[in-house]
């Protein structure tokens, strides 16, 4: 059977898309509501990494 | 704590990638294109995890109408929504070289799409609805009835003649499997996991933050 890497790359980097782009989502969304809620506690620093 | 998870998640990606491409061998029968088992099935079963933390949330909120376990059930949701979207591209992808179709509307292939779609139209029936309590309400009915289809779409593959395989892993005797792939499969399995946890708690407190904003 060919190995058919094409397909793997395939599966491999739309997995690694979808996930970026979900946590990518999460983060601009958590960045708009700690702006338009200056002072609440969860507002982070901008010294936070994106993990956090 | 969430960043501990992040960091987690970071490394068990990089593990199961190892193990995936570095440790696992070129399986025999399907040669290199089986490594796309190390994603779409890890993938489903985080899915599970996700529907049945659905489930489970949406019994505590019908039982306490506590406002957090509607969070986890939401978010839960929405992250299990995912990974079955992922599940059924990485599967279809997988589907091409192997059975020559990218879909087929096989008992197992049916039943997760329409486990898909059904939590898919609990978050529609989120959206859809204004009021916050009647929303979570409506919502966690839907999260414990469609957790139904989850052993359907396990067990359709023994119930029904199917061209997907039957489960290699989680079967009754035990795993036929050469310890190495179940090993990959495992820590993939865990780094999905992480993943999972890592996004829950980012989009619970993203949930909690929303409610508030909206207060």
């Amino acid at each position: 059977m060919p190995d058919n890497w094409g397909f793997v790359l395939a599966a491999y980097g739309l997995a690694a898309l979808v996930l970026f782009a979900y946590w990518r989502r999460l983060i601009r969304r958590e960045k708009e509501l700690s702006a338009s809620m200056p002072g609440h506690p969860m507002s982070a620093p901008a010294s936070r990494t994106s993990l956090e | 704590m969430t960043r501990a998870l992040g960091w987690l998640a970071v490394v068990g990606l990089v593990a199961g990638l190892v193990m995936g491409f570095a440790v696992a061998p070129r399986e025999v029968t399907q040669g290199n294109v089986q490594r796309i088992m190390y994603v779409h099935v890890p993938s489903v079963w985080v899915a599970y995890v996700a529907f049945a933390v659905v489930f489970v949330a949406s019994i505590v909120y019908l039982a306490r109408r506590a406002e957090g376990a509607d969070h986890v059930a939401h978010a839960s949701a929405e992250l299990g929504v995912l990974f079955t979207g992922l599940t059924i591209a990485t599967g279809s992808i997988w589907g091409k070289p192997t059975w020559g179709a990218w879909w087929t509307w096989d008992a197992r292939l049916t039943s997760v799409a329409v486990l898909f779609v059904m939590y898919l139209g609990y978050l529609l029936l989120r959206g859809m609805i204004d009021e916050p309590e009647r929303a979570a309400r409506y919502a966690a009915v839907l999260g414990v009835v469609a957790a139904l289809n989850i052993p359907l779409v396990h067990f359709s593959v023994y119930w029904w003649r199917t061209l997907h395989q039957p489960p290699s892993l989680m079967k009754p005797g035990g795993s036929s499997m050469p310890r190495v792939i179940v090993w990959a499969l495992l820590v993939n399995f865990a780094a999905f996991a992480l993943v999972y946890l890592y996004f829950l708690a980012r989009r619970v407190r993203l949930l909690r933050l929303e409610a508030e904003a909206a207060a």
